[in-house]
């Protein structure tokens, strides 16, 4: 991977590939219900959701997460994230994120991966 | 103590023989003087201006430009005694280990010689630009005193500091000129020639050695210098335009035979406002945002900067980037600080955003370049044109760097990055520049790679050196001020040893 690729302007479409990728021979498209604003409590996500502790800051972030992202496939995200955070704190998991260099960028905001896509999933839903 | 001679007042038609001449006052020419007639040789430094400024002087400068937008050529660097010191900010820090390699990512990269050749150097080139002793990166008495360092977590950036020039009057850097003026009155075998320009280096049938040198003023009167050794130490820029001008017995100019001379161009690019850096408590030492002064005098001040390591495994350009005043935050801002902190448990209320700034290398380039026009200054000598070239991977690597502390600030859970700039037109808009002129007679361990050899003596021409930045082949990212001086004293050593 060149230099150009690595600090692309949108990185994070790349992070994201995979698993648009998944999404795509998953075929499935969910809309999330309307959730009340700074709550998470869609069935299929709010155990991933009450992870954030700050969801208005959270759901503002998300949005740019979605707008920079071509494609954002809730289900494969929620499982991605349940993956990574099954049994582990979040804060530990940003942490380690950043410690293997799994950061993107958001509106040049340089981000752990996983905090991404959980804010990502938080705006998708809402 | 006597007073400079002034060329203007020199008879034409006479010739002035001497060891040594020097051409250029400025901090090269001065530090190379003053250590040459020490040691009971002959110097005469010429310089093209008097003891101030003076417009018609500093109009030789003019040049015209193409490509990228630069400074102008005679507003970036000063043509009286002292040259550019009567300018510059006072930063130094010597050059980093890697920035004397070939770096096999990086074309026509490296120096025909590593750093410790001139590390013995820097005590002293600290000495002469005032900076106090030669502490940098073995501060750790400073954090006792003034706070401790970002705990940044492993990787790639690191704390590193910049010295400063001592300070006269809390404003101004050692001045070169006024610095060093009783000293270079006080040498008896020293002559200091004032508004004397130099319109021509003339070489012997030969080509194999500058047999004299024509001298012009601009109120009309010519002369000849004869000098057993001469040394240009006119700038980054002049000393390039000297050379291809010289150009009666060589066509092509002086040490040109492989139109290098001109070519690989370099200043140090210096984008404003291209991070939002924040920090989740707030804290900071005081030396990221300010110069401090240590109880020895000395002024000090953080910068961050990419390690060796990290700009060998991931072919990264030298950077150094500096904190500086607070930035504003939008509301994405806030949310993305809310966020983050929040989830990684941190408190976030007394967030503080910074603006970064920096200084970053250029790659070399042989189409950065100076080439003569057939415009003419008032002396008759050929104007300048640049071609100025930006690579959008140097910003590139840059912001790469930038990118990197973002990961470590996340890593150890005390802040984040925001980087400003992603477009070619977003951070072009921003871009200032050092004023630090290299490049143009680089020095190489081959002909057919370098205009001065590792002792800066022009290929082919036995008594002619160059000093200054105009040889650093590879530039790093630290002001050359100090190192240039460094390296000008060991020039010194090997010129004084041509007359043991």
């Amino acid at each position: 991977m060149s230099l150009k690729d690595k600090v692309s302007r949108r990185p994070f479409l790349a992070a994201l590939g995979g698993l648009v990728g998944l999404s795509v021979v998953g075929g499935a498209v969910v809309e999330g219900p309307k959730l009340f604003r700074g709550q998470f409590r869609h069935h299929g996500y709010s155990e991933l959701l009450s992870r954030l502790n700050d969801p208005d800051a959270a759901n503002r972030l998300g949005m740019q997460v979605l707008n920079e992202a071509e494609v954002f496939e809730p289900q494969v995200v929620a499982s991605e994230l349940h993956r990574r955070l099954k049994g582990r704190v979040l804060a530990d998991v940003l942490a380690d994120d950043a410690t293997q260099g799994r950061v993107v960028e958001t509106s040049g905001w340089v981000l752990p991966e996983t905090l991404a896509l959980l804010c990502g999933l938080a705006a998708k839903i809402s | 103590m006597s007073a400079f001679a002034d060329a203007r007042t020199v008879p034409s038609g006479t010739t002035i023989e001497t060891d040594i001449a020097i051409i250029g006052a400025g901090a090269a020419g001065i530090t190379l003087a003053l250590s040459l007639a020490r040691k009971s040789l002959r110097v005469l430094l010429l310089e093209s201006g008097g003891g101030a400024f003076d417009s018609k002087t500093q109009a030789l400068y003019a040049g015209t430009q193409t490509g990228v937008p630069y400074l102008k050529l005679n507003a970036s660097r000063m043509r009286f005694l002292g040259g550019s010191t009567n300018h510059w900010g006072g930063w130094c820090r010597p050059l980093d280990v890697s920035d004397f390699d070939a770096r096999p990512w990086l074309a026509h990269s490296g120096w025909p010689f590593p750093r410790s050749e001139i590390e013995p150097y820097f005590p002293h080139a600290q000495a002469w630009v005032e900076a106090g002793p030669l502490v940098y990166d073995t501060g750790k008495a400073w954090f006792d005193t003034f706070g401790a360092p970002l705990k940044l977590g492993d990787g790639g950036v690191y704390t590193s500091f910049f010295q400063f020039s001592k300070m006269r009057g809390s404003v101004l850097p050692t001045n070169f000129g006024e610095r060093y003026e009783a000293d270079l009155k006080r040498e008896p075998n020293l002559s200091l020639l004032l508004h004397a320009n130099i319109t021509n280096i003339a070489l012997s049938n030969d080509a194999h050695s500058v047999d004299h040198l024509k001298v012009a003023t601009l109120s009309g009167r010519s002369f000849t210098v004869k000098p057993k050794y001469t040394v240009l130490a006119t700038g980054g820029i002049e000393n390039a335009r000297m050379l291809l001008a010289s150009n009666d017995v060589m066509s092509a100019g002086i040490g040109n035979g492989n139109d290098l001379v001109g070519r690989y161009f370099a200043d140090h690019a210096i984008p404003r406002d291209t991070a939002t850096l924040v920090l989740f408590d707030g804290n900071l030492a005081p030396y990221y945002q300010n110069n401090q002064t240590d109880k020895a005098g000395t002024i000090f001040r953080a910068t961050l900067a990419p390690t060796d390591g990290f700009k060998k495994a991931k072919g990264i350009l030298d950077s150094l980037a500096t904190i500086e005043g607070n930035a504003p935050l939008d509301d994405l801002g806030k949310a993305a600080i809310a966020a983050t902190a929040s989830s990684m448990n941190v408190d976030a209320s007394n967030a503080k955003a910074l603006s970064v700034g920096c200084g970053f290398e250029l790659s070399p380039d042989p189409d950065r370049r100076f080439t003569l026009t057939n415009e003419r200054d008032a002396l008759g000598m050929p104007r300048l044109q640049l071609h100025m070239t930006l690579a959008d991977s140097d910003y590139q690597s840059y912001r790469a760097t930038l990118k990197e502390l973002g990961r470590q600030l996340l890593e150890s859970r005390i802040g984040m990055i925001r980087l400003d700039r992603a477009t070619r037109d977003e951070w072009l808009s921003v871009m200032d520049w050092g004023n630090h002129h290299m490049g143009t007679t680089r020095m190489s361990g081959d002909p057919k790679t370098g205009v001065v050899d590792p002792n800066s003596q022009v290929f082919g021409v036995s008594n002619l050196y160059v000093a200054g930045s105009s040889v650093f082949p590879t530039y790093g990212a630290s002001n050359p001020t100090m190192n240039l001086v460094a390296l000008t004293l060991r020039l010194a050593n090997h010129l004084k040893g041509l007359f043991t």
